[in-house]
């Protein structure tokens, strides 16, 4: 069934559309993270213009987040003080991440800066998780305790606060700083940032692994909705059609996600995530290293 | 009406000013018999365009229409197709008359880029070029190919045919980028050339088929029909449609276009709403 997206100006079928919302939504749900660093690199596969998905791909990381945010906040899980902090510096980052966009956009290498961002974060990422799974799966058989969190340089800082869910005494500059670098990241990557954040949360905040999804959760869902805001606004790029058709099979994918990431153990499903997200970042780098079928693209003039 | 306005003012007044400098001139300079025959030549003139008209409507070389004077684009939009038929006064084919159309749609700006290897290893985007006014969708269909109709200057004054279109372009000046908006145009299928002939019933009556792709560009589109006799456009007839977004389609591109804010905030609050609501069904059940 074809259905024409009024933003991005093109005819898609719809039920291609629901059916990438369901698995990027399942292995959302699986993972927990929002799936905006696998969607709009499918979206872009598929030819929607990359300006329509990075914008539509957040919006779509906003309403998959939401239902998953009402169950963590219901079992209290969610460091409102911390997700406060995050969000001051995702605000300010996000309005960043938006400018550095338009002005991609105006010289022409969206697509390019749109690639290495993903190549660059998501391989780090993605190769920062699978060592960390495979040695905490190699401890687990050896069984030597870890110290609940090491003190180094940041915990020197000034302005120091205490969160009390986090069970911390830190200063709020480097939670912060993490808010601004994924506002930027998530503006020009259409993610809701969560797959770093959650292991920023863990390995440099040292907070607690049961309240970190859903303090995560909370710094994304609002993130979301301010690039959602900041691209319908400056950019007009966002395609209300496509989201919607996204989310319809991705809330109902995230449900059978989580149900099934119930039954696997937190390190072989981080073990599982980081392979994920190291696939993409590789075919990106392959798209950026191969010759080009045709060297010439055009676009509108702006 | 606005669109028409700017474009029909400064034609007429610049006919006016020139005849009446002209008259003027002929009169003050010339003697009083010649300034007579000046006036009378003009007098003739002005019969003649008057008349012309009403000939043409005896004889009627050509007669055209459309099938559709709007293509609407709703949400279930998947391209269109336009025909375009007519007859002549004389038998069309081999030997007699040719007939040519051309469908031009809103034209826009367009950036052509070529990548480049940067450091030897990714390919980047590289030197642009920028096109002032390129038609968003062409086409061109005729009894025969535009370039075995007519010679090769009338068809570059008139931009029948791709390679005649007038693309101007400031920025990277490599020809490569002129032949590759003709690649990329023609891929999307925007840009047609003798994608289908014209195809002539009983001598007289001719008909063809354009389509219009899902991505065409909405606005104002304008259809040409000529008739070509020996190598000379005798007649033609010109038409015109509008591609608009209707419904749904319509509702999100205005919304977007002109209150992007409350569309912001409309995005949000309903992406939220789709979340909470799969949430609340998928727990119960």
């Amino acid at each position: 069934m074809q259905v024409y997206l009024p933003i991005a100006e093109m005819s898609v079928d719809a039920l291609l559309l629901v059916g990438i919302g369901f698995a990027v939504g399942w292995l959302s749900g699986l993972f927990g993270v929002g799936g905006g660093f696998l969607l709009t690199p499918v979206l872009i596969l598929i030819g929607i213009p990359s300006p329509v998905a990075v914008a539509s791909g957040a919006n779509q990381t906003l309403g998959a987040s939401v239902s998953g945010l009402i169950a963590q906040w219901r079992r209290g899980n969610v460091d409102a003080r911390m997700g406060t902090v995050l969000l001051a510096g995702g605000f300010a980052g996000s309005v960043a991440g938006v400018q550095l966009f338009a002005l991609l956009r105006r010289i022409g290498q969206v697509d390019l800066a749109v690639s290495l961002f993903y190549v660059v974060v998501l391989g780090t990422v993605g190769a920062l998780m699978v060592m960390e799974s495979v040695r905490a799966i190699l401890r687990r058989r050896t069984a030597t305790r870890r110290k609940l969190h090491e003190h180094f340089w940041m915990h020197g800082l000034p302005l120091k606060i205490r969160f009390r869910k986090s069970r911390l005494y830190i200063s709020v500059i480097p939670p912060a700083l993490i808010g601004f670098g994924i506002g930027v990241l998530s503006a020009v990557m259409g993610v809701g940032g969560g797959f770093m954040l959650v292991p920023a949360m863990i390995y440099l905040l040292g907070m607690p692994t049961g309240v970190v999804i859903g303090t995560s959760l909370f710094q994304v869902v609002f993130v979301a909705a301010n690039v959602t805001l900041l691209q319908a606004v400056q950019l007009g790029s966002v395609d209300l059609l496509l989201t919607m058709l996204l989310l319809l099979g991705g809330v109902a994918g995230a449900q059978f996600g989580a149900a099934m990431g119930t039954r696997l153990r937190g390190e072989e499903t981080r073990a599982l995530l980081g392979l994920m997200v190291l696939a993409v970042a590789i075919s990106l780098l392959w798209g950026l290293l191969r010759t080009p079928a045709n060297l010439y693209s055009s676009g509108p003039a702006l | 009406m606005s669109l028409r306005r700017p474009a029909g003012l400064p034609c007429r007044s610049a006919a006016g000013s020139s005849c009446r400098s002209a008259v003027g001139l002929s009169c003050r300079s010339a003697a009083g018999l010649s300034c007579r025959s000046a006036a009378g030549l003009l007098a003739l003139l002005a019969l003649l365009v008057l008349a012309a008209p009403r000939a043409l409507a005896q004889e009627v070389p050509l007669v055209a229409a459309l099938s559709q004077t709007a293509v609407e684009v709703s949400t279930g939009f998947t391209g269109a197709a336009l025909m375009v038929f007519g007859s002549t006064e004389a038998p069309i084919g081999p030997g007699g008359d040719e007939i040519l159309v051309v469908v031009r749609g809103p034209t826009r700006p367009l950036v052509v880029r070529r990548k480049v290897k940067a450091l030897g290893l990714i390919w980047v985007n590289g030197p642009a070029a920028r096109f002032a006014q390129v038609p968003g969708f062409y086409a061109i269909a005729g009894t025969r190919p535009a370039w075995q109709l007519l010679p090769e200057e009338v068809r570059q004054q008139n931009g029948l045919g791709l390679d005649a279109l007038p693309l101007v372009s400031t920025g990277a000046r490599a020809p490569g980028f002129r032949a590759a908006v003709l690649e990329l145009e023609t891929a999307s299928g925007l840009w047609l050339e003798d994608a289908a002939p014209v195809e002539i019933g009983g001598s007289r009556l001719f008909h063809v088929q354009l389509p219009l792709p899902a991505a065409v560009p909405t606005g104002e589109y304008r259809v040409e029909v000529l008739l070509v006799r020996s190598r000379r456009i005798v007649a033609r007839e010109e038409m015109g449609f509008r591609v608009d977004r209707v419904g749904t389609a319509d509702r999100i591109a205005t919304i977007a276009d002109t209150r992007p804010l409350v569309y912001g905030v409309l995005c949000v609050l309903l992406a939220a709403l789709a979340g909470w609501v799969g949430s609340i069904l998928f727990r119960r059940s």
